[in-house]
């Protein structure tokens, strides 16, 4: 092109608007000239690369989220009317023992005359398990009890299915110390035992791990042999002065608890118990291993919730669960007793669980008995002191453990539907807005939720089952429960847990 | 699938940036025109990737549910930032 062409171009009148030559534009101000092509992919460039620093910037916010912040007013305590609980006043020591039964008749004189009901406490776990199945009405065939029973069945061989009613020195969770070898290993640091101590949690099953250093406050004092119904004392009987709790979880099955109150998701719970008494048993194998005295424990021995919450394994919940960051109530807790107390011990942390809690109340709304706070009770139902109803009733909150400040509900309603319905319940559970499935959207709004103001939080409350989460007793789920295997040779999702374990 | 979900919402993020990048080079527009159309088209990615986990994890509704309220949403917002502030901006002066 010579000279005077170019001048002829940039000079003739059909050129159009300036602005698209600046732009880069060509001349009906569509195709992009050269300059114009580097423009364009500069700035393309450009947004590309800042949404891509954007989206990376939000995936580390959420995962330092997830992580939590400390809490230092972790417990808050009444130290005016706080005392140790007796293991005799929990109410899965009570029912399962006769001789509790006849010192204290009134108990269940007093249930029955004040909720209406012709209830036996200490023949009600019999009753439970004899009601028959119905194989037209889905989530109480016989598939359901066939999946509940087998999921007990190592605990029953193993000799410790009491291991869930609080029944201290069982087969899996011995006292007996002889195995203890005579060497102790020398951890490096604190941060080396603990790092340890969390692998060998993971690779045993747990799907958090927390240290805690052990608390008085939150064992049972004095322990209960309730099958040979004799008191046990910390002093004379436990084989150890205990200085470390490890506290681990175990998960339940997503599928297996939507289906709540149904059997099906008793048989999950049931498959919990006797994986984390499994774990519990293997991680005192570990430390007897490594020189030290240790004793396993499920719910018995001490209170697991608080135990957890000091371990920072999560916050406690409106249904009187450990609600933790990424499946929410869906585990079982397990503990390990031990003397070794060269650790890396964890703390408390909250992630607004417990606040959100407040705003919540999905779970008292699908507990079927009403056995959990509503909403609309004194404070939400969160207080020192049980203020659930008849709780103002002498005696009636004996198997309370008053002086915390927490949500207290009245787990004899609880136990009296689990008897009704044929098996434990879990609507509380798989109600719970924190009991998600492992994908990517979930651990999104978990770890925005901490920084969500307090007046979102009942809306996103109502917005989780509107979302198609959190409905119980649909008989659908369990219809669908008996699909989730269809086609499966090998687990590939394995998508039930957010991966946090030993993140404390 | 979950693979093809992230394969997906890679092609319509790539396609987002370069439709906005020559949108640029074809008008001025102001700084709240592009907040609009940054902020539609992350609720449409985020909403096809909500809708993908909700699938795989088996739960529909939540899946529709999040295909409605947040692509949905994010639709409306570029149509309707599209229509009143972009438009506008294109059309021959006197038309």
């Amino acid at each position: 092109m010579s000279q005077d062409q170019e001048t002829k171009i940039v000079t003739d009148e059909s050129v159009p608007p300036p602005e698209h030559h600046e732009a880069g534009l060509n001349d009906n101000g569509t195709i992009l000239d050269d300059r114009g092509r580097r423009t364009f992919l500069k700035r393309a460039a450009l947004g590309g690369g800042g949404a891509l620093l954007a989206g990376a910037g939000s995936y580390a916010f959420v995962k330092s989220e997830l992580k939590g912040e400390p809490v230092s007013d972790y417990p808050m305590i009444d130290e005016a009317i706080f005392k140790p609980k007796d293991q005799r006043d929990t109410i899965l020591t009570f029912i399962h023992n006769e001789a509790l039964g006849k010192k204290h008749p009134e108990r269940n004189i007093q249930y029955n005359k004040l909720q209406n009901k012709n209830f036996n406490m200490h023949t009600g776990f019999a009753d439970m398990y004899g009601l028959p199945w119905d194989n037209s009405k889905p989530g109480y065939t016989q598939l359901d009890r066939a999946l509940q029973q087998a999921g007990w069945e190592p605990l029953v061989v193993a000799g410790s299915r009491y291991v869930a009613n609080l029944q201290p020195d069982t087969p899996l969770h011995a006292w007996d110390q002889s195995a203890v070898v005579d060497e102790q290993f020398q951890f490096e640091s604190e941060k080396h035992a603990g790092d340890a101590i969390k692998s060998a949690a993971r690779v045993f099953g747990a799907v958090k791990c927390g240290i805690a250093r052990r608390d008085k406050r939150w064992d049972y004092d004095p322990l209960y042999d309730l099958e040979n119904s004799k008191e046990l004392s910390w002093e004379k009987d436990f084989p150890f002065v205990p200085k470390t709790v490890i506290v681990m979880l175990v998960p339940m099955d997503y599928d297996a608890m939507a289906t709540a109150p149904a059997w099906t998701a008793d048989g999950t719970a049931a498959d919990g118990y006797t994986k984390s008494s499994v774990l519990a048993n293997q991680m005192t194998k570990f430390l007897h291993g490594l020189g030290y005295q240790a004793v396993g424990a499920g719910n018995d021995l001490g209170s697991s919730v608080p135990y957890a919450i000091m371990a920072g394994l999560g916050e406690g919940g409106r249904n009187g669960a450990l609600l933790s960051p990424g499946i929410g109530p869906r585990h079982r807790i397990c503990k390990v007793y031990t003397d070794f107390e060269f650790v890396e011990y964890d703390q408390p942390h909250t992630w607004g669980i417990t606040d959100f809690c407040l705003s919540c109340g999905k779970c008292a709304d699908a507990c079927p008995p009403g056995a959990i706070p509503k909403m609309e009770s004194e404070n939400g139902g969160y207080g020192f002191e049980p203020n659930y109803e008849f709780s103002d009733e002498p005696g009636y909150t004996w198997n309370n453990h008053h002086g915390i400040k927490k949500f207290y509900s009245d787990a004899k309603k609880c136990y009296n539907f689990w008897v009704e319905n044929g098996s434990a319940c879990g609507a509380c559970i798989a109600s719970c807005t924190f009991n998600e499935p492992d994908m990517w959207h979930h651990v999104f709004i978990m770890g925005i939720t901490p920084k969500t103001p307090g007046f979102l939080h009942a809306w996103m409350a109502e917005l989780h089952p509107k979302f198609g989460y959190g409905s119980t007793g649909d008989p659908k789920k369990a219809e669908k429960f008996w699909k989730t295997g269809e086609g499966m040779r090998t687990n590939t999702e394995m998508k039930n847990n957010i991966g946090t374990s030993n993140k404390s | 699938m979950e693979l093809m979900q992230w394969f997906f919402m890679g092609v319509l993020f790539t396609i987002g940036v370069f439709g906005l990048s020559y949108l640029s080079l074809k008008v001025k527009l102001k700084w709240y025109t592009w907040a609009c159309l940054i902020t539609g088209i992350i609720a449409i990615l985020f909403g096809i990737g909500w809708a993908g986990g909700s699938f795989l994890e088996g739960v529909a509704q939540s899946g529709a549910m999040g295909l409605i309220i947040f692509s949905g949403g994010g639709l409306i917002l570029l149509l309707l930032t599209w229509r009143y502030l972009v438009a506008p901006e294109l059309e021959p002066e006197g038309s």
